[in-house]
C-alpha cells in the first residue's frame, strides 16, 4: 500500500467548499479520475482520505493538499495529475502529486497574503505598524485565551496593486498554535472599523519547524 | 476574479458556495461566441432546484448547441437576498455572474404554487418589470415551463409565454424562433405570434378573459389567431429520447444529492387527487438495456455513490426486475447502490427488496394517502389492507423497524371514522411487528404518520370539490392526535394555512396577479417555508383588493363550469374527469390503464392504444 500526497489549489469558486463539503467533492473527483483508490474496508466502503491542513472557508490557497491510498507500488505521479486536472471544479487545480514526504504533524508556519480592496486600508494599516500592543482573544473548543498580535506579526509591509492594498503574514499552524489570518483582520474590524467581509485571503506556503517547505 | 461585492456579500452570509457556481459538470462558453442565451431560473434554494432532474434534462440539451449557452439560477435565501439589495448587485447567473437582463430568455420553472412570489423577487432583483405589457423588446423574453403551467393564470399576466407539456422538444424549438427574431430583429408581438404556433406553447396575452357577474369565467377568447385550446407537448416514443448523461454536481449538498435515471414518464395508476397522474398521461416507459447504460455513464461522470430510479411509480415498470440485474452487474464493483424512491404496497416484493437494501438499510415510506377502505376507493388509491400486511412482514422480516405512512385529510366525502382509520392503520402495523416471529431481535418499531392537507387540483377529478376549510382541517388533526393511543406511533402533520393559500392559487384566475404583486411588495416570498410565510399579510391583501379566497377555494365549481383552465388541455378529456368525479361519490374504483383502457382520451396524443395489451404488462 502506497500513500499518495495530491497537492491542489482552492482558489476561486473553490474557496467557497467547506471542509465537509470538500471531503464529498474530493471522493467523487477519485472516483470519476477512475485512478486505483484505496476504499476502507467494511459496511459502508469509502474512500480513504486525510486533509493536510484545512482552510477556513472562504480563503484561497496554493499549497493545499490531501492524502489517499493506492495498491499500485510505484504510481505514475504524473498520470494521476493529468487524470485528476480532469475532473476538479473550478478553482482546484492538481498541480503535484507525489509521495508522503513528510508527517503533517511537521507543519509549523503557514504564510498567506493579505488582500484589501478598501481605499481606508493603507491608513488603519499603517496605525496597527504604531501599535505597542495588539491583544487579541482566540475561541478555541477549550476555553479561550489571549494573544498578543504583535509578538506574531510586529509589522505590516504595504504594497500597492492597483487600488489594492496586499501585505504578507506567516503565522504559527499545523496542530499546536494554529492563527487564523482573521485574528488580525478581525481585530483590525473591531479597533479600527476597518470591515473584514471580503478582505482576499491566500495561502502561500506551508514551512515545518525547521523552515523547510512542507512536503 | 470574483467581483469585490460579491466577495463582500459571499463572506456575510451561510453556505456562501450556493452562490458561486463552478461545479463539476456546469457548462462555460464563451459568451461572445454564442447566438441565443438562455437562463434558467429555479423559484427556490439553490438546494431544491439542483435536485430537480428537468432543469439537469433541459440543461444539456440547451448546451448541447454549441451556438446557445444555459445558465442557472435560483432564488437567493434571505441573507444573500438583502445583500444583493444592500449591495445594489442584480440577480446573476452562477457560470457567468451575468445579470438576468444580459440573456435573450429568462424561463422559469413552476413546480410549486407557493413559489409564485418568488419569481417576483427574482424579476425584482435583476431589475426586470413585473407584467408582460411593460417589457418591450429591450427585455429578456420571460417564459415558464412546469406542471404548474396548467393553471398558472393568477400568474399569467407576469410572463410572455408558458409552455404546456414536456420540453425536451419544445424547449429548443422556442429557442430556435428566438434566436431567428433576434438575428432577423422581429417585434416582440412578431415573435410571440410565431411562438404560438409551436405544440403546447401559451402565450396568455393571445386571450382575453371575460368574468360573470358572480365572479365565474365568461369567456375565454383567444386574438392574434392563437389557438382556442393550447394542446401540451408530449415525447411520444421515450426511447427516442436520450436520458441526460452528465449533471451539474452540486457541491453544498442538495437535497436529492444523487444520480437519477427517470424510467418512466406518466403513471397507470389514475389515483384521483394527483394532479401528476393526470398531467403526464400516457405512461411510457424506457427500455431496461437503454436504462441500465445510460445509469452506468452517468454514475461514472458524475461520482456519485448512489442513483435513484425515478418516476411517479417506479414498481410499474414493466421490465424493472431485469433493470435491477442488469444494473448489478455493475453497481457494486463501482460502490454504486441503487434506490428506488417511490414503491407501491401492491407489488412491493421479496426480490426487490434484496436488490435495493444491499448498502444501507434505511426506513420504509408507504402512502396508503387514506385510512379506510372506502375512502381509498374513493380516491382511487387501489391499495388494501392485505397489500399492506404482505408488505410489512417482507420488510419486518428484513430487517426494517421504521415504517412511514403518507396520508392525506379534506379529501372528499371523509368523515372522523376515516380519520380514525388513520390511526387504526399505524396501531395495525405496530401490532404486526410484535406478531412477526422473524422481527429484528431485541429491537423496538416506530411508525410515523404523516398527515397532509388536501389541495384540490386542476386536471384532476377532484377539481370540481371545495377544500376543507381550515377550521375543518384543523378539527380534523385534532381528532387524529385524540385518536392515537400509543408511543411507537408518531404524527406529523403539516399547518393548514399554507395548504389553503395553495388552494387558492391552483384554482385561480388572473385577477389573483395584482394581489400576488402586492403581497410580494409587502415581504411575501418563500411562502413554502415555514419561517418566512406569512399568512396575516396574506389575508389582509386579499381583503384589500376585496378578492374572496373561499370563492377560489372552497367554492364547489360546477362539473359543466368554464374554469380558468378551460382552454389548457393536457390530455384527458372533461367527460373523463366528470365521469371519475361521480365514481369516486359512490368509492368506484377504475383500475390502473395498463390493464384496461379506461378512455380518458390521452391515447390520442399517441395516436394509437397506449399499451399492447395482449403483451403481460402487468406483474
Amino acid at each position: 500500500m502506497t500513500t499518495v500526497r495530491i497537492w491542489f489549489t482552492k482558489t476561486g469558486e473553490a474557496s467557497y467548499i467547506s471542509l465537509l463539503d470538500l471531503q464529498r467533492v474530493m471522493g467523487r473527483a477519485l472516483k470519476r479520475s477512475g485512478l486505483p483508490v484505496w476504499y476502507t474496508l467494511g459496511f459502508n466502503p469509502h474512500i480513504y482520505m486525510t486533509f493536510t491542513c484545512p482552510l477556513s472557508l472562504g480563503q484561497e490557497s496554493l499549497v493545499e493538499s490531501v492524502d489517499c491510498k493506492t495498491e499500485e507500488e510505484t504510481p505514475d505521479y504524473e498520470a494521476w495529475k493529468t487524470a485528476l486536472n480532469r475532473v476538479m471544479p473550478s478553482g482546484v487545480e492538481v498541480f503535484k502529486v507525489g509521495p508522503v514526504v513528510m508527517k503533517p504533524a511537521k507543519i509549523a508556519f503557514a504564510d498567506y497574503t493579505v488582500r484589501y480592496h478598501d481605499p481606508a486600508a493603507v491608513q488603519v494599516l499603517e496605525q496597527y505598524n504604531a501599535l505597542e500592543s495588539a491583544p487579541v482573544v482566540k475561541k478555541t473548543k477549550r476555553g479561550s485565551k489571549t494573544l498578543e498580535l504583535k509578538q506574531y506579526i510586529p509589522r505590516l509591509d504595504l504594497r500597492q496593486e492597483g487600488e489594492e492594498t496586499l501585505f504578507d503574514l506567516r503565522l504559527p499552524a499545523g496542530d499546536g498554535l494554529n492563527m487564523n489570518p482573521t485574528l488580525l483582520t478581525g481585530y483590525l474590524a473591531e479597533q479600527f472599523g476597518l470591515a473584514a467581509e471580503g478582505v482576499g485571503i491566500l495561502r502561500t506556503r506551508l514551512i515545518t519547524d525547521d523552515g523547510r517547505d512542507f512536503e | 476574479m470574483f467581483d469585490p461585492k460579491l466577495k463582500e456579500a459571499l463572506a456575510r452570509v451561510q453556505k456562501p458556495g450556493r452562490y458561486t457556481g463552478g461545479e463539476p459538470g456546469s457548462v462555460y462558453k464563451e459568451k461572445e461566441k454564442v447566438d441565443m442565451r438562455f437562463a434558467f431560473c429555479f423559484p427556490d434554494t439553490y438546494e431544491v432546484g439542483m435536485s430537480f432532474l428537468g432543469e439537469k434534462i433541459l440543461y444539456e440539451i440547451l448546451n448541447q448547441r454549441e451556438n446557445w449557452w444555459c445558465e442557472r439560477a435560483f432564488m437567493p435565501w434571505m441573507d444573500m437576498k438583502a445583500e444583493m439589495e444592500r449591495l445594489e448587485m442584480p440577480l446573476y447567473t452562477l457560470e457567468s455572474k451575468d445579470p438576468l437582463t444580459a440573456f435573450d430568455v429568462v424561463g422559469f420553472t413552476l413546480q410549486y404554487e407557493l413559489s409564485y412570489t418568488n419569481i417576483l423577487a427574482m424579476l425584482d432583483l435583476a431589475g426586470i418589470p413585473f407584467y408582460s405589457k411593460d417589457r418591450d423588446e429591450s427585455w429578456p423574453l420571460i417564459v415558464a415551463g412546469g406542471p404548474c403551467v396548467c393553471n398558472a393564470e393568477p400568474i399569467a399576466d407576469f410572463f410572455d409565454m408558458m409552455m404546456l407539456g414536456e420540453g425536451e422538444i419544445q424547449l429548443p424549438m422556442v429557442c430556435e424562433a428566438v434566436e431567428k427574431a433576434k438575428k432577423e430583429g422581429w417585434s416582440k408581438r412578431e415573435l410571440l405570434r410565431a411562438l404560438a404556433e409551436i405544440e403546447g406553447c401559451y402565450v396568455p396575452s393571445f386571450y382575453n378573459i371575460t368574468y360573470k357577474e358572480d365572479g365565474r369565467i365568461e369567456a375565454i377568447t383567444p386574438t392574434e389567431n392563437a389557438p382556442a385550446v393550447v394542446h401540451k407537448a408530449i415525447i411520444r416514443d421515450m426511447n427516442s429520447q436520450p436520458l441526460p448523461t452528465h449533471f451539474v454536481v452540486p457541491m453544498v449538498g442538495a437535497v436529492h444529492d444523487r444520480a437519477s435515471v427517470e424510467v418512466l414518464r406518466g403513471c397507470v395508476r389514475g389515483c384521483r387527487f394527483c394532479q401528476a397522474g393526470f398531467l403526464y398521461r400516457p405512461m411510457r416507459q424506457r427500455d431496461s438495456a437503454l436504462l441500465d447504460k445510460a445509469a452506468q455513464e452517468l454514475c461514472s461522470n458524475t461520482g456519485y455513490e448512489e442513483i435513484s430510479l425515478t418516476s411517479l411509480s417506479t414498481s410499474d415498470h414493466s421490465q424493472l426486475e431485469d433493470l435491477l440485474d442488469r444494473m448489478d452487474v455493475w453497481a457494486g464493483k463501482e460502490h454504486v447502490s441503487i434506490s428506488l424512491p417511490s414503491l407501491r404496497v401492491d407489488n412491493f416484493s421479496e426480490s426487490l427488496v434484496q436488490k435495493t437494501t444491499k448498502v444501507r438499510k434505511s426506513g420504509l415510506t408507504f402512502a396508503p394517502e387514506a385510512g379506510t377502505q372506502r375512502l381509498r376507493d374513493v380516491i382511487n388509491k387501489n391499495v388494501t389492507w392485505e397489500e399492506i400486511e404482505k408488505t410489512c412482514n417482507i420488510a419486518f422480516r428484513a430487517g426494517y423497524t421504521s415504517v412511514k405512512l403518507y396520508f392525506m385529510m379534506g379529501l372528499p366525502t371523509e368523515t372522523l371514522e376515516d380519520i380514525e382509520g388513520i390511526a387504526q392503520t399505524a396501531q395495525r402495523i405496530v401490532e404486526l411487528f410484535y406478531a412477526n416471529p422473524d422481527k429484528p431481535k431485541g429491537k423496538s418499531v416506530q411508525v410515523t404518520i404523516s398527515v397532509a392537507c388536501f389541495v384540490p387540483k386542476p386536471h384532476t377529478p377532484f377539481q370540481f370539490v371545495p377544500q376543507d376549510t381550515k377550521a375543518q382541517l384543523e378539527e380534523k388533526q385534532q381528532h387524529l392526535l385524540r385518536s392515537v393511543h400509543s408511543r411507537k406511533i408518531n404524527v406529523n402533520y403539516h399547518d393548514s394555512s399554507t395548504s389553503f393559500l395553495e388552494a387558492v392559487f391552483a384554482k385561480g384566475d388572473r385577477r389573483l396577479a395584482p394581489v400576488i404583486l402586492a403581497a410580494y411588495k409587502k415581504g411575501c416570498f418563500f411562502d413554502g417555508w415555514d419561517e418566512c410565510f406569512k399568512y396575516d399579510v396574506w389575508m389582509e391583501t386579499f381583503k384589500e383588493f376585496g378578492i374572496d379566497t373561499a370563492f377560489y377555494a372552497n367554492r364547489f365549481i360546477g362539473l359543466d363550469e368554464l374554469t380558468p383552465w378551460s382552454h389548457l388541455d393536457y390530455g384527458v378529456s372533461h367527460e373523463f374527469l366528470v365521469r371519475e368525479y361521480n365514481k369516486a361519490l359512490g368509492a368506484m374504483t377504475t383500475k390502473p390503464c395498463n390493464r384496461i383502457c379506461s378512455g380518458c382520451g390521452a391515447n390520442k396524443l399517441l395516436g394509437g392504444p397506449c399499451f399492447d395489451y395482449s403483451a403481460n404488462l402487468v406483474h
